[in-house]
């Protein structure tokens, strides 16, 4: 027995609980699937009407789909309008049985009612799969030229579906698309028109030939806008302002960069631009409409300041909505009128303490949009004013507009510190980490401001309020490198300052447990710095320090032993704390073209890094001065990979990665070694793994002095005898903490981006390094292993060294000719066992449209045995175009490389 | 474009989903549903009908006890929207005769009918209420006769 529809509801409703309501719809279920297995045909369509019902319910309905294509095939009419129904609310457009509709569709799109025809075309426009739209395209073409308005309204958005699915269809409607816009029902021009839009996107070189249109559009425009009252199309006076709008979308795209037809269209947007509005919604959409593609084209100035007044004018009122909207096309036309924005902006600062959080958010990337040098002082104030006030999600994005604003648009140095540091008081909590990248960027200038900010960090430093993790990361930081000078000028100005006070200070900050395990890292390093800089604390630092020597976390025991056994060795630990190197900005640039050049996995990864994570790893202080820029290099580069997955994937790849890392810890270790060799003596080729720890035999041809790679070894004999090389770095691994070196800091603060360099030695370790890790060779072949549906994937192979194995380093790119970006891309190597994989993130996970980017990932593949073989694999690639996720995996092989 | 259009009550359920090349799994779009129901209600009468939800923007409007909802990406006017929403609401009322949650649930292919007559694929394809229902007033017509 079924139940009708209207009783399911009825009961559903009447039942006060949601383990009833569960109760009924099991119930119901076990009902409909009896039903289907019995194949009560009599009874389907309701069924399905239920099972629409139940999910929107949120309950699983996915054994109705099959069921769905049955009441499709059917003749009647009433059955294939639920069958259809049925098919878009209970399938997604990936199901596999969407698939099997394609024929039933294909009939009905044949069919002689006009009704059962609609009915298959709406399904194909809402639902189609790549392949059905791709197999259907002639059908829809064909119906675009039926005698009624009714289907060729209907086909004209499905020809959309089609083209932006499979882009290579559109030919066949480019030759439509006219007489569709001269139509006489306005439903089947607002179809043409979208259409049109569609087809510009695919085939923008098509926009020349349509360009003819726009005196009819504009003559269409002006009907309109004339008309008198027309009862059909009529919204509270306004004659079709969804076409109208339509109207304007369109002739922003064609009047774009083409002076020629934006003088045609200047008359009627004048007309459409000026008229009074601002009253009801209708009139105000359109103005709206009108004033975006005022800015767009390339109309007379006296227009477009006519268009940012009648935004300031929707700015100052009092509907939030007209606000929203006025923020959001200040936003995209910032660039071209900010003179006339100027005027505004006082407005504009206003809306970032308005109540309603959408439209502080477009407020303050407006503030952000419109700031510059002259003005960045005032409107970042005005950011921090409101920072106390905000919501915690929007505290991080003030925060991150003034760090950036800092960084961009600084008028001076004393400014930047006195910003950065409120900044850290009232919101470092909410801040990204690389403004400690910023803080030592710019203190690295000169003196007077490394004093300058010393002084009034530590001023801070003292008062609890501000005792904020970040704040005190980055003042301990700046304290501890700059503690000698804090106190020689602070006693140059009488105000001089105790030094037990700062030891003190610390000791406090390190015991509490307020503070976190990075803070105390960071502590602990002030501390070591500071017995280097001040004379006379070195006992009491030792005794501070001891304690941790047993702490919890294994890194801050680590770091404790180090630094206590490096008071033994003066001269070594005066070395290893030195100061870092003052930063060059045009030392920086060549390098990063340096870096370019060679493109090895290390580099490519870092290059790609986010910032955020790189400071972490510059700034986790590392006791063991050795490796220098190179070993932070490769550390560095295995740990940004790892993190910037921990990032972008999920948290099971973020295991797996994990894993992998601590599975090739020693490895790494290795590679390490043999990377001091390199750097030490570019072409050495002789193992020098066996006497790491031996004296220093070979030449040096770097800037580093002989004298330097004693010590180099030396700590690294200390740190062997400590608790072992392996695991040591091991678990500095592992953790992902804990790779720069004190010096290597320095250096990969010079470029704020982790790449280990940027000053005079540092610069001669980075090239070092690479070359030194990667062996070029000069033979590069490359192989395209994947051209389709617009996606295509070149290989660069190189062959370069690991420990003396060969390796290939592999440089994928990927680009995509389709008119539509392809996003989460996801790509995965699997090689032979014998044969190891080490991937590097991608450089973004969107492939641009239309050939005008890139994306590349490295990869590195190692041999596990030093066995000649030829290079092959299997690749799979993941995708979404449009939303539709593509899966593809396939073989490569014959690859151009033995190795 | 448009790419979703939810009704849901004030209790937030859903009484009407119709989803246009989002991409997402049946179980995503329950949660989507949810979060973005939950956040809509809870903005007040005076703010503003925009809510940016990541990369989409949801435009909403509440008639008495049902919210509407419509997900729509950059390139959309939204005050467009508001109007189309307003236009969707007044051609249910006046094919329902002063519509409310229940001619929604018990005629959900009726409503279903009414807004593939208005969008498809994310695209707003007729206004004029008279067209839209001349279609269903057909179906009527013929069902009627048929019992």
């Amino acid at each position: 027995m079924s139940v009708k529809l209207h009783d399911l509801i009825t009961k559903v409703r009447e039942s006060t609980t949601t383990s009833g309501i569960r109760e009924i719809i099991s119930e119901e279920c076990v009902q409909i699937r009896n039903a289907f297995r019995k194949e009560d045909t009599k009874n389907r369509p309701r069924n399905i009407s239920k099972l629409i019902y139940i999910d929107f319910l949120g309950f699983p309905t996915d054994f109705g789909q099959v069921e769905c294509l049955k009441l499709i095939a059917h003749t009647s009419y009433v059955c294939k309008r639920i069958g259809y129904l049925g098919l878009s609310v209970l399938l997604t457009e990936n199901e596999e049985v969407l698939f099997m509709s394609t024929n039933i569709i294909r009939n009905d799109l044949a069919s002689e009612n006009k009704f059962i025809v609609a009915l298959a075309l709406s399904s194909l426009g809402n639902i189609g799969s790549v392949e059905m739209l791709r197999d259907l395209a002639p059908e829809v073409e064909k119906l675009l030229k039926s005698q009624t308005a009714y289907i060729r309204k209907k086909a004209a958005l499905t020809a959309i579906r089609t083209i932006r699915f499979v882009p290579e269809t559109v030919d066949r409607f480019v030759g439509c698309v006219k007489s569709l816009l001269s139509d006489k029902n306005h439903g089947v021009v607002v179809g043409g028109i979208q259409l049109l839009i569609e087809i510009l996107k695919i085939e923008p070189k098509s926009i020349s030939e349509f360009r003819k249109l726009v005196p009819g559009l504009l003559r269409m425009l002006k009907s309109l806008v004339d008309a008198g009252y027309a009862p059909e199309y009529d919204f509270e006076g306004v004659t079709d302002p969804f076409l109208q709008v339509f109207i304007l979308r369109l002739l922003r795209i064609l009047g774009k960069d083409s002076k020629k037809y934006s003088n045609q269209m200047i008359d009627i947007l004048t007309q459409v631009g000026t008229s009074s509005g601002l009253n009801k919604n209708v009139e105000n959409c359109i103005l709206y409409e009108s004033v975006s593609t005022i800015l767009t084209v390339e109309s007379p100035n006296r227009l477009r300041v006519t268009a940012i007044n009648t935004l300031s004018k929707f700015l100052s009122g009092k509907d939030n909505n007209m606000k929203y909207v006025a923020l959001n096309t200040l936003l995209k036309g910032v660039n071209k009128d900010s003179k006339s924005l100027k005027r505004h902006r006082k407005v504009i600062v206003k809306c970032l303490r308005d109540k309603d959080i959408s439209i502080r958010r477009r407020a303050l990337d407006l503030v952000f949009g419109i700031m510059n040098k002259k003005n960045v002082k005032e409107l970042t104030q005005e950011l921090l004013d409101c920072l106390p006030k905000a919501e915690h999600d929007f505290r991080f994005d003030i925060t991150a507009k003034v760090c950036t604003a800092i960084e961009k648009f600084s008028p001076d140095d004393q400014w930047q510190i006195d910003t950065l540091v409120q900044v850290l008081t009232i919101g470092g909590q909410y801040i990204r980490d690389d403004v400690i990248a910023i803080m030592t960027h710019v203190t690295g200038r000169n003196q007077e401001l490394q004093y300058y900010a010393s002084k009034k960090l530590y001023n801070s430093l003292l008062d609890d309020r501000y005792r904020n993790q970040k704040f005190i990361q980055v003042a301990a930081w700046v304290i501890g490198e700059f503690g000698d000078i804090l106190l020689k000028k602070s006693i140059e100005e009488n105000e001089s300052i105790d030094p037990s006070q700062i030891i003190d200070l610390c000791q406090i900050i390190i015991t509490s447990s307020r503070n976190d395990d990075l803070t105390k890292y960071f502590i602990l390093n002030t501390l070591i710095k500071l017995s280097t800089r001040i004379e006379g604390f070195n006992e009491t630092i030792k005794e501070i320090i001891k304690p941790f020597m047993k702490h919890v976390n294994i890194e801050i025991q680590q770091r404790a032993c180090e630094y206590f056994r490096l008071f033994e060795d003066k001269e070594l630990l005066v070395f290893s704390f030195d100061r870092i190197p003052v930063k060059d900005d045009n030392m920086e640039k060549q390098e990063i073209e340096t870096v370019q050049e060679d493109q090895t996995a290390n580099e490519n990864s870092m290059k790609n890094t986010n910032t955020q994570e790189n400071t972490d790893q510059q700034f986790s202080p590392n006791n063991n001065q050795s490796g220098q820029g190179t070993e932070m290099n490769i550390m560095g580069g295995n740990n940004v990979v790892s993190q910037n997955k921990t990032q972008e994937t999920s948290s099971i790849e973020n295991l797996l990665q994990l894993d992998f890392n601590n599975n090739n810890n020693n490895q790494n270790v290795n590679k390490q070694t043999t990377n001091i060799q390199n750097q030490q003596s570019n072409q050495s080729t002789e193992d020098f793994l066996s006497d790491i720890f031996g004296t220093n035999n070979n030449p040096n041809s770097n800037n580093t002095q002989n004298v330097q790679n004693t010590k180099i070894q030396n700590v690294m004999g200390i740190l062997g005898t400590e608790n072992g090389m392996g695991t040591g770095r091991g678990t500095g691994m592992g953790t992902g903490m804990g790779t720069g070196t004190g010096r290597g800091m320095g250096r990969g603060m010079g470029t704020g981006m982790g790449t280990g360099m940027g000053t005079g030695m540092g610069k001669g370790m980075g090239r070092g390094m690479g070359r030194g890790n990667v062996n070029t060779q000069k033979k590069n072949p490359s192989a395209i292993i994947y051209n389709q549906d617009g996606l295509k994937i070149q290989m660069n192979f190189k062959l370069v060294s690991v420990n003396g194995i060969p390796a290939a380093m592999v440089q994928t790119i990927f680009t995509n000719s389709t008119p539509t970006p392809m996003t989460d891309l996801i790509f995965q190597v699997a090689v032979p066992k014998h044969l190891q994989v080490q991937m590097a993130p991608p450089s973004s996970k969107i492939i641009p449209a239309n050939n005008i980017g890139k994306v590349t990932q490295t990869f590195r593949v190692i041999k596990k045995q030093n066995i000649k073989i030829k290079l092959a694999m299997m690749t799979r690639i993941q995708y979404k175009i449009n939303g539709m996720p593509i899966s593809k995996q396939q073989e490569v092989k014959n690859l151009p490389l033995i190795f | 474009m448009i790419k979703f259009i939810l009704i849901v009550n004030k209790l937030g359920q859903t009484r009407l989903a119709q989803y246009y090349t989002t991409g997402l799994s049946i179980n995503q779009r329950v949660a989507l549903e949810n979060e973005i129901t939950r956040r809509c209600l809870s903005r007040k009468d005076k703010e503003c009908s925009f809510l940016e939800f990541r990369d989409l923007k949801v435009i909403y409007r509440r008639y008495a006890s049902l919210f509407f909802l419509v997900g729509v990406d950059e390139e959309e006017n939204e005050l467009g929207i508001l109007e189309f929403i307003h236009c969707l609401v007044e051609t249910l009322d006046r094919y329902f005769e002063n519509v409310c949650e229940l001619d929604l649930m018990f005629n959900i292919d009726k409503a279903y009918m009414i807004l593939d007559e208005m969008a498809l694929n994310g695209n707003i394809i007729e206004t004029n209420k008279k067209t839209v229902i001349a279609p269903l007033h057909i179906i009527d017509q013929v069902s009627k006769k048929l019992k």
